[in-house]
């Protein structure tokens, strides 16, 4: 398959069906959990439209300098528009210039593509400037929107596109996929697999970071070293881990991915777990604590992450953390 | 590659491809300029996608190639370069521009000329022929009436029409309109409606050197893009996707009260009464009186505010019709009566709440070459 995809058959089909019988919707809305795949599968359907010696209707070669380099994503006709760190949103004023861009005819391509990544992170008035130009685009403008889910954005934007929603690539086909398109051991492939929860992105970055993956292993080793701590000691670390803001924000999903698949282990579902090298930690937390807690557990990190978003202080967040986690 | 080239020559080329550099870009290369041999002149190109300017200067070639160089790096060097000959020579391999001035020597880190978007290569022989200076007076007579706001990219443009042998310039911003007219040069079988971005035709203006040369105007089939070329420089600018609106429609066919004065003594009045109106709401009001048979009538231009206070002038002028009193945002009568040049000026008009509209008067103008049709604002109290 020329979309080259890990999982995500049914999307890339679909959407090489619609170039194909030329049936283009004007705006693709693409959601899903981080690194599993949407601004792959925006590119190529890029790379598709724009592809200067397609093998097949809807189908992009890869090779030909216009797929190039939008693979590099620096193509004269495909703008990129996601939040410029420091800033953590999408302002109004990237919306206007994009607008701009789109007013005019493709410079040589089929269509100017605009790539709007993460766009829950745009501010409301970003988002709003941005409907005028989704009802009605210029021909030859394809837009397409990243988002982690649809709940997180405003229902006048979801209502104007046609959403895609990916889901995690089932965990053997990830494996086997890594195996034979990237190179990797069929033991790290396997367990790269488990931990990226069926991401494909994730899996290939953590591959190539192997640091992230150590950081991984500290961090669930902290974490259950503090399940039997005393306060003090809890507190000492939140003071520690709050100075890092980032990596605050980066530790409590991989936390409460252990505890979900504590949920999952205590309610005896088939469904396969992430970190699968933590597999007798899980079975004592399940035994101790029981679904009702891990759930409630869950909650609590993923509330205390929606604080630190929201520009609480962070070790503040942390310290009720501590308190509010359960003791081994 | 390798050139010497005159530095006076280069800087001149480098100041007039500048402005198409876009520093901010996620493509790096658009931050250089595109440099090669073409045809025993040095060729330098500039492109932000949306305006692509291009000049050719006077060389001489050892060794043809292409190089892009970082634009800012380039032009600050080349300013400060003392010595009439620069020599510059670019290592292939590692795309590095050696340029050797006097006693200054310079390695100068370049991008590959591949990376750099396509700019088309035009057939300019049918390409339709307008003369310079007419072209600028065009753009300037229309481009200040295209809209600067970005939610409705069609009016940020200026419509351009060729039809039998005549040029038409036309923009609007919902408030106003200008509509230009010419007469081509050369005749041409096919006719044209594209809409250009105005800020493109502003720089064309600037750009275009004067007197009596000719620029050429082409629009390759199926880019989106229209280009200019006079005999050193070419101007591509990209067409902006769309329909413009039908803009007769709004060309009041008649009037019942017209009103002939200086253009020198309204606009003097329009700038007077723009101090006081700028700081409230750019109200003018402008009074037309016809006094009798034998006199000549007055048109009285006021402006006022709430803080600063109020100005009149009055502007005597031939009065056909009832007299009215009508309102118009002064900045937009300013900017009109800046672009019009014959001495005389008419003012149509036929209700206060209906448009108004001004055309020059005198003997050299044909008829409907220029007008300008403006929105009435709110009289008040």
């Amino acid at each position: 398959m020329s979309w080259d995809l890990i999982g995500h058959g049914w999307a890339a089909d679909l959407l090489a069906e619609h170039i194909a019988k030329q049936q283009l919707r004007h705006a693709y809305l693409i959601t899903g959990p981080q690194g599993i795949g949407r601004r792959t599968l925006s590119l190529r359907l890029a790379q598709a439209v724009n592809c200067l010696r397609p093998p097949a209707p809807g189908q992009p070669c890869q090779a030909c300098s216009s797929c190039r380099q939008i693979e590099r994503m620096q193509h004269p006709d495909l703008s990129i528009v996601h939040s410029e760190p420091p800033s953590i949103e999408i302002k109004i004023d990237q919306i206007r210039m994009l607008q701009r861009t789109l007013a005019l005819s493709p410079y040589q391509a089929n269509y100017r593509v605009a790539l709007l990544l993460d766009f829950e992170e745009a501010r409301e008035n970003a988002a709003n400037a941005l409907l005028k130009t989704l009802e009605e685009p210029a021909s030859r403008v394809i837009l397409v929107l990243t988002a982690e889910s649809i709940e997180r954005l405003p229902p006048t934007i979801v209502s104007r596109c046609e959403h895609l929603r990916l889901r995690p690539v089932p965990v053997e086909q990830l494996s086997q996929s890594l195996q034979s398109q990237h190179h990797i051991d069929p033991d790290v492939a396997r367990k790269l697999a488990h931990i990226s929860a069926g991401r494909p992105g994730y899996a290939i970055e953590l591959e190539q970071d192997k640091q992230r993956l150590d950081q991984r292993i500290t961090w669930l080793d902290d974490h259950y070293r503090l399940l039997g701590e005393n306060r003090v000691e809890r507190f000492a670390y939140a003071e520690t881990a709050a100075k890092d803001k980032e990596s605050l924000r980066a530790l409590l999903p991989i936390w409460a991915s252990l505890w979900r698949d504590v949920a999952l282990q205590a309610t005896g579902a088939s469904v396969p777990l992430t970190n699968i090298d933590r597999q007798a930690e899980i079975t004592t937390l399940a035994e101790r604590f029981g679904l009702h807690v891990a759930m409630s557990v869950i909650q609590l990190l993923e509330h205390t992450n929606e604080l630190i978003d929201q520009y609480v202080n962070a070790r503040l967040a942390a310290e009720v953390l501590m308190l509010d986690l359960p003791r081994r | 590659m390798k050139v010497t080239v005159l530095q006076e020559n280069l800087a001149h080329g480098l100041s007039i491809v500048s402005r198409a550099v876009s520093p901010r870009s996620t493509l790096p290369v658009l931050a250089n300029v595109l440099m090669a041999t073409d045809e025993g002149r040095l060729r330098l190109s500039a492109t932000n996608l949306e305006l692509g300017i291009t000049c050719w200067i006077g060389a001489k070639i050892e060794e043809d190639g292409s190089t892009t160089v970082p634009a800012r790096t380039f032009t600050d060097l080349v300013s400060t370069l003392s010595d009439r000959e620069v020599g510059m020579s670019l290592n292939v391999r590692t795309q590095t521009l050696n340029v050797r001035c006097g006693a200054s020597n310079t390695d100068l880190k370049c991008i590959d000329a591949q990376e750099f978007p396509p700019m088309p290569a035009v057939d300019t022989s049918d390409g339709l022929q307008i003369k310079v200076s007419e072209l600028k007076e065009m753009i300037q007579q229309v481009v200040f009436a295209a809209s600067t706001d970005d939610a409705r990219p069609i009016l940020t443009g200026v419509l351009m029409t060729v039809k039998g042998g005549k040029v038409t310039l036309a923009a609007a911003d919902g408030f106003r309109l200008s509509v230009r007219k010419a007469d081509l040069a050369s005749t041409s079988g096919h006719s044209i409606s594209a809409v250009i971005p105005a800020r493109a035709l502003s720089e064309l203006a600037r750009i275009a050197s004067d007197g009596e040369q000719l620029v050429t105007m082409v629009m390759p089939r199926g880019r989106g893009q229209v280009v200019f070329r006079t005999k050193d420089v070419e101007l591509v600018s990209q067409l902006i996707d769309g329909t413009f609106p039908d803009y007769e429609q709004i060309i009041p066919t008649k009037f019942k009260t017209r009103a002939v004065l200086s253009t020198s003594a309204f606009l003097k009045a329009c700038r007077q009464a723009e101090i006081f109106a700028r700081e409230g709401s750019h109200i003018a009001r402008i009074n037309i009186l016809a006094t009798g048979e034998l006199q000549p009538g007055s048109v009285e231009i006021s402006g006022q505010s709430e803080e600063t206070g109020s100005n009149q002038n009055i502007v005597e002028a031939t009065i056909e019709g009832p007299n009215i009193l009508i309102a118009f945002n002064v900045r937009f009568l300013r900017e009109v009566l800046d672009v019009i040049r014959t001495p005389n000026v008419a003012l149509e008009t036929s209700t206060d709440t209906a448009p108004g509209m001004l055309r020059p008067v005198g003997a050299q103008v044909a008829d409907g070459e220029f007008l300008h049709v403006i929105m009435p604002m709110h009289l008040g109290s």
